[in-house]
């Protein structure tokens, strides 16, 4: 079931446009990752989706509704996690929690409980009665997570909720969503890290300049690049020339290169030659080690658009 | 009524503000009275402390919006009109209470305040616009710093051309006219008006142009919302 749906989303700033004809479905109960550059445009279509900001042209509909007529219901089940920290300073962990809460229509002793369970659930319950001033980033990256979660949203959207934290807070937040996912939230999850994605998302939308570039689950969107397969190997015995040739005549294969026990095997994109190259060398002695190098997406991003995600990052 | 009741719980989080709301009106009690001054010295002050109060806590709506808390609430199910007069509510409230507290202090620490009510309406009136003065003047700024400093002084100056610390008559004529555009020249011909026991009716012009003024400041300070 589609819970989010955009249609041909034009946004434009002046002539600019940070949208173009953006197209965009998130099933129920997936985490959708949507990667891209800085300045792609992620932040613009999840403001639009959200309700924040209005489109020149286009269609948006959320829980089978169109947002601009059910706005506030609509909102009453989406969360916004902001990219920049966006939390009262004077008000501590537990007031922020109680305020978010309040202005979705929690009260009394439900708002109590949610507020005490999210808390826990981003393990601030012991500086619940702290000014977020007094906290590290990594708690007020989780304060400004929780915020969103108080009310339990259906659709948790995620911008960039890992930048500017330490590892292990990081590792902690990806738990999380994979937790909530569990719990059936449906995760709408940006970032420019593809290392997030590759590890969270059930699937993917790149985005880049304003459009939607490509879209699919991991393994579609890397068959779909044209990309070779290398397969490094270390074999007991050092190969014949015959088990080179036997390498060489395999289907898909382009490149066998060999240095006394270390083969390399280049074969095209697709060709899945990881068991007919062991089967070939088993018979030839045996396999001390294999790597298959698999193509990330990184190449695909790399691949389409000719530039790599880093590019214009300042880090 | 949750922005309201946390908006009044924020006013109270820094010193600075605790100082404003708490201490400077038993400052105000507490002064002399003074032969060359209609009323109390405190009360022919008291419209700054007002003025300076009203802008450290309408300050509260330009740190929501430069610190990208109040796109967030715009998230919530919650419209920008129910932010800004839960707001506005809030900072009304307790300045209210302030002038209310002011006056029934003054009243039984012996002043003679001549016509205690009439002059909580005065108060009052100028509390309010002071408010939409400063929520005005927010939303023409982006740095909550650079607006602050600029707010204060200009407070500073129209107190003073205004008439609040000595009498307009004293100005020449091109100052007394641009007086007018002041809201504190309307506080401190209403205070005269009070003071010397006029006829009460008079207080209507000086009313009507505070309201007018507030209404004014409203419009414009409730038009920008994001960014
Ligand atoms: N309010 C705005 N006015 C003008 N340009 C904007 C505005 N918001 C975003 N943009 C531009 O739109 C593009 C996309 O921005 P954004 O959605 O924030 O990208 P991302 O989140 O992927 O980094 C950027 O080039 C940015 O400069
Ligand atoms: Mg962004």
């Amino acid at each position: 079931m589609i819970i989010a749906y955009m249609n041909d989303i034009v946004k434009r700033y002046g002539s600019f446009r940070a949208l173009d004809h953006v197209n965009l479905e998130v099933e129920k109960g997936e985490i959708l990752g949507l990667l891209g550059p800085n300045g792609a445009g992620k932040t613009t279509l999840i403001h639009a989706l959200a309700g924040l900001i209005k489109v020149d042209s286009g269609d948006i509909s959320l829980f089978g509704k169109k947002l601009n007529d059910h706005i506030m219901e609509i909102k009453q089940q989406i969360g916004l996690v902001t990219q920049d920290i966006t939390i009262f300073d004077d008000l501590t962990a537990r007031e922020n929690l109680e305020f978010f809460g309040g202005i979705y229509g929690l009260r009394g002793a439900e708002l109590k409980q949610r507020v005490d369970e999210t808390l826990a659930f981003v393990r601030l319950t012991d500086r619940a009665k702290n000014l977020p001033a007094k906290f590290s980033g990594g708690m007020k990256r989780r304060l400004n997570i929780a915020c969103a979660l108080v009310h339990r949203p259906k659709l948790l959207i995620m911008d960039e909720p890992t930048v500017g934290i330490d590892l292990q807070s990081r590792n902690y937040i990806l738990e999380s969503v994979r937790e909530l996912q569990k719990q059936g939230t449906t995760i709408l999850y940006t970032t420019h890290y593809m290392e997030e994605v590759q590890s969270l998302a059930s699937k993917i939308v790149i985005m880049d300049q304003g459009h939607v570039i490509a879209k699919g689950t991991l393994e579609e969107l890397v068959e779909n690049i044209q990309h070779e397969e290398k397969i490094h190997l270390e074999v007991i015995d050092e190969p014949t020339s015959e088990t080179l040739e036997e390498l060489r005549s395999l289907n898909g294969v382009k490149q066998v290169i060999h240095n006394k026990k270390k083969i390399q095997i280049i074969s095209s994109g697709g060709a899945e030659n990881v068991d007919n190259v062991l089967a070939v060398v088993k018979k030839a002695g045996g396999v001390r080690s294999v790597t298959a190098e698999k193509p990330t997406l990184e190449d695909v991003f790399l691949t389409l658009t000719g530039k790599t995600l880093r590019d214009g990052e300042e880090e | 009524m949750t922005i309201f009741l946390f908006t009044i719980r924020r006013c109270f989080r820094n010193i600075m503000n605790i100082i404003l709301l708490c201490v400077l009106p038993f400052i105000v009690i507490l002064m002399p009275n003074e032969e060359w001054t209609l009323l109390p010295l405190g009360f022919q002050l008291y419209g700054v402390v007002l003025f300076f109060a009203a802008a450290r806590i309408t300050s509260i709506i330009m740190e929501d919006r430069t610190k990208g808390v109040l796109m967030r609430i715009g998230v919530a199910p919650v419209t920008h009109l129910q932010y800004l007069w839960q707001n506005l509510l809030a900072y009304s409230l307790i300045l209210i209470v302030q002038i209310v507290v002011v006056i029934a202090g003054g009243i039984l620490y012996g002043h003679d305040l001549i016509n205690p009510f009439l002059l909580l309406v005065v108060y009052v009136l100028f509390a309010l616009t002071a408010i939409g003065f400063s929520l005005a003047w927010f939303s023409l700024f982006r740095h909550k710093e650079t607006a602050f400093v600029v707010l204060m002084s200009s407070i500073m100056l129209m107190t003073m051309a205004g008439g609040m610390i000595w009498s307009v008559e004293l100005m020449p004529e091109l100052l007394q006219r641009l007086a007018m555009l002041f809201p504190t020249y309307w506080l401190a011909e209403s205070l005269i008006i009070v003071a010397t026991q006029a006829d009460p009716t008079e207080l209507a012009v000086p009313f009507v142009v505070l309201l007018l003024f507030t209404a004014a400041f409203l419009v414009i300070g409730s038009k920008r919302r994001l960014s």
